[in-house]
Parts: structure tokens; sequence; C-alpha cells
């Protein structure tokens, strides 16, 4: 699958006409794991959002290697975004990935709850789809929503934090899946991370952002403990 | 049992205000699934108001430019119904347009609140002449329905409800996960607006039929109900949807039983279902932990 799905060239983002991070430009290659990285307020987000097309590009210019009305980017967001007022099971959770590709007034049929059922057991929650996702742990939560982004059947997977708040354990159990579904399936996946160790043990390649600009490099070359330290001062609270 | 045999008989004397408020009942907690989801509750508390000022307004107008409307004529109804609705969905695009700035949304609720029930007096003061009679209009008078009020009603609940349930996984999608729906390729601001017109038009016509505090108790209180019931979308919808219908009918019928005022009737024993159903799940939940210690 060789091919780039993602290009910024000189790509300026931020809020509010404030600019945030500055003429970026990088790609990012079908079949890659990329993890953004950075300190805390650098941009990482806030670059995520601006490749889904969430917030708008200032300057330059984001291509896509992919139809975007076609075949939408998987997203999963920061489970804390989501309300808990609403009532739903964990399968219409996932369901949801699949209203993508659904046109107007085209209700859900067998094949997109097929497909929603396939989901689960990729993520290995097959036997909690009638449970209330809210009744779910973090951890648990984290990979039905993983669940919900590949029933988009997505080019490539754009997660973020997605072990945030969830327990080591979890947090493993959810980079392991994240990192078999790119190796086995071939999926692309771009996520912000603040778990170092779980990324340079899983992920191929970084893209640091800090103070306004990226710089990609293989994760080896990218996490060293000199920067890391520059950055955050010690390693604690990295991971 | 002679009183619900003789309401449900085709001849009964108020069969259409027992059909609006079944209406009423059945839609409002239809509608009242995306306020309370959206937690815009308190925006259902000052939207009837805001259309209660419309209706106040339309009338004044109406006198100021054209002349004494005439009471009990089907072109007052319709003279009440636009300035309802206008004011109702000025009043929600206003709120719409500063949607994003949520720290201030109950500061904006309550003010609009405050501002519509003033300007709801204040435009009554202004039209002594019709005060007596608006004021039956502005708390809304289900009894007085007729067979057209209530096709119009009939058809356009009917035209709404079928919105909702042909658009429901576009109504869920941009309620609870916005970016997502973006990231879909949705239009979310047009989705907004049908949801908004939509509620726009549903709470103008129930404070038309029902009043304000009959509105504002279906909006919310059977929605309620059925979000203790249930943890499914649809199940919710439809449970919110068939307990307000199943209330307004026992208020109904208690109402005529009893003697007592209608709207107060429904909304208290809707209120009464809400009540014993939180209780009997709290039970429920502390007698589980109670037996799992």
């Amino acid at each position: 699958m060789p091919g780039t799905l993602l290009t910024l060239h000189d790509v300026s983002l931020g809020y509010d006409g404030r600019v945030v991070l500055e003429r970026l430009s990088f790609a990012v290659e079908c079949g890659e794991c990329l993890a953004l990285v950075g300190p805390n307020g650098a941009g990482k987000t806030t670059l995520l959002r601006g490749i889904l097309g969430l917030i708008p590009v200032l300057a330059g210019q984001i291509e896509y290697g992919f139809d975007r009305s076609t075949s939408p980017p998987g997203y999963v967001p920061q489970r804390e975004t989501l309300d808990p007022i609403f009532p739903l099971t964990v399968f219409e959770v996932v369901l949801m990935g699949t209203y993508g590709r659904l046109a107007l007034l085209r209700p859900v049929g067998r094949r997109q709850r097929q497909l929603a059922v396939d989901c689960l057991e990729q993520v290995g929650l097959a036997d909690l789809a009638d449970q209330p996702f809210w009744a779910l742990s973090g951890g648990q939560k984290q990979r039905v929503l993983i669940a919900r982004a590949l029933a988009v059947e997505p080019n490539i997977l754009l997660l973020d934090e997605p072990t945030a708040g969830v327990d080591p354990g979890a947090a493993t159990a959810i980079m392991d899946l994240i990192a078999r579904l790119n190796r086995d399936q071939g999926l692309t996946v771009v996520l912000v991370s603040h778990h170092l160790r779980l990324v340079r043990s899983l992920v191929r390649s970084v893209l640091w952002v800090e103070a306004g600009c990226a710089n990609k490099g293989a994760t080896e070359f990218m996490l060293t403990p000199e920067r890391i330290m520059d950055s955050f001062g010690s390693l604690r609270g990295t991971e | 049992m002679n009183t619900l045999v003789e309401i449900v008989s085709p001849g009964f004397i108020l069969r259409e205000a027992l059909i609006g408020s079944v209406l009423v009942g059945c839609l409002c907690p239809l509608v009242g699934v995306y306020f309370v989801l959206r937690r815009m509750i308190f925006l259902g508390v000052a939207l009837p108001q805001l259309s209660a000022a419309g209706i106040a307004m339309a009338f004044l107008v109406y006198r100021m430019f054209v002349g004494q409307h005439q009471h009990f004529m089907p072109s007052e109804r319709w003279l009440a119904m636009s300035g309802s609705l206008s004011a109702t969905l000025v009043g929600l695009l206003v709120l719409a347009a500063f949607a994003r700035h949520r720290e201030t949304v109950e500061a904006r609720i309550g003010v609009t609140y405050a501002i519509a029930a003033a300007a709801t007096i204040l435009f009554l003061a202004l039209d002594p002449a019709a005060e007596a009679h608006m004021v039956n209009l502005l708390k809304g008078d289900i009894l007085a329905t007729t067979g057209p009020s209530l096709t119009l009603m009939g058809g356009v609940f009917g035209a709404i409800g079928l919105l909702l349930l042909a658009f429901r996984k576009e109504f869920l999608l941009v309620s609870f996960d916005r970016d997502l729906a973006v990231v879909f390729g949705k239009h979310v601001g047009l989705w907004d607006s049908l949801l908004y017109l939509m509620i726009g038009i549903t709470i103008s016509l129930g404070v038309m039929t029902a009043g304000p505090m009959v509105t504002f108790g279906f909006l919310v209180i059977p929605t309620l109900t059925a979000r203790v019931m249930t943890h499914r979308m649809l199940t919710f919808s439809l449970t919110a949807a068939g307990l307000g219908a199943i209330t307004a009918f026992a208020g109904f019928y208690c109402a005529y039983r009893f003697d007592l005022p209608l709207g107060p009737a429904e909304v208290a024993l809707a209120s009464l279902v809400l009540a014993l159903v939180t209780t009997t799940r709290g039970l429920t939940r502390l007698l589980g932990k109670w037996g799992a210690t």
C-alpha cells in the first residue's frame, strides 16, 4: 500500500486568528504509525483538529490522499468531550461510526449492524454490546471509541490522547490494540500521546511538537532522554 | 369507569380538547429529548415565555397599525400564532448565535426569560382592551380547541414527529459528537437550524394550545422520567413520547372526573410519575448495593 496519505504544505493553525502552529510541513505515508508528542499546550490536539478539518487552516494547504467526502477518516476523540447524559449502549456508539458513509434518509441496515459487531470483536468487546456505554471503565470506553472509528472503514485513524485517564494496564492494552491495527491491517495511524514509554515501544515515527514548530523523525532519534528532559524537565509524568 | 367510557366515546363534548392534550403530551417530550440531551432545559423555561411575549406583541402591533382585532375569530388565532412563532424563532436564533460561548449560557437564558416576561406584561398593559381575552390565549386554553385547530396541530406535530424519526441519526450525531459530525461532512449548522425550527414550532403551537406551563412541563418531565428508565436512544425517545401521551390522557381524565384545572392536573400527574420512577430506581439501587454487601 505505497503512497502518501496526508501532506501538510506550510500549514499554520490556531484559534480566533491566533496562530498556535506555524508553517508546518510533513507527510504521512500509507501504513505509517505516527505519534504527535510534545509538552502540554504545544498544539498537538490543535494539529490533529486541523488535519480533521475541525478548525480552519490559517495558511498553507493540507492535501489528502483520499476522498474525505466518500471515505472520511476514523476519529477517536478524548472521551471526556462526550456527555454521559446520552442513553447509549456500546453497540449504538459503535454503530454511529457507520453514519459517515450512509446517505441521507438511508436507515442503518444489516450490513452496518454486522460491521459494528465485527469492529467490537476487533477490540475484544463484542460481549459488552448491549451494556450501557457509560457503565464501562475508562479503558473499555476508549476501546469502544476505537471500534466506532473502525466502523467508518477508514484509510487513516486519528486518535486524541487515547490513553489519557486510564490505568497503566488499560493504557498498554489500548496501545497494543492500536499497534496491532497498524501492523496487521496496514491501517495508517496518527495519535496524540503523553505515554512516551508506550510510544517508544510501539510507534515507529514521532512528530515532536513544541513552540509552534514540529519535527518528524524515527522514534529512537526523536525520543532521546536529552530532548525529553529539555521539554518535560524530568521523565516523571511522561510514563 | 363511567367517566372513562364517557371521555373515550366518539360523541364526547371535549373530544378535540382530549386529542389536543394527548398530541401535546406526545410531541413535546419527543422534542424535549433534545432539550434534555443538549442540556437546554432552562431554554425550555425561556422559550414558552418568549412565545407568550410574541403573542402579546402581535396583538399590540395589529391594534396599532390595523385596528382592534375580533375576538374568537380564526384570524385572531393566526395572528397569535404568527407572533408566537416569530418571537420563539428570533429568540432561538439569537441564543444559537451565541451558543459557542457555553460559559454564559445560563445567564443568556435567564436574561431572555426576564426580558420576555417583562415584555409580555408591558405589551398587555399597552393593549388594555384585549388584555382580559389575551390572558386566555397566553395561558393556553386547551378546552377551546376546535376541529380546524386540531387538524392544524395534528398535521404540524405529525410532520415534526416524522422529521425527528427520519433524521434521528443526524440529530443524534450532531447532538452527541459534533466533531465527528463535522468529520463526516455533515452540515451541523443546518441540522441545528432544522432542530431549532421544529422546537420553535412545537413550543409555539404548544403554548397556543395548552399554555407555557403545560408546554414546558411536557418538554421536560416525561423526558426526565424516560431517561431514568431507559439506556437506548430509540427506546428513550419512544418511552418519553409514550409517557407524555399517557400522562396527558390520565391528567385529562383526573381533571374531568374531579373537576380540576386541566393543565396543572396533567403536569402534577407527570411529576408524580417522575417521583415514583426516580424513587423506585433509587430504592432498587440501594437494595442492590445492600444485597451485594
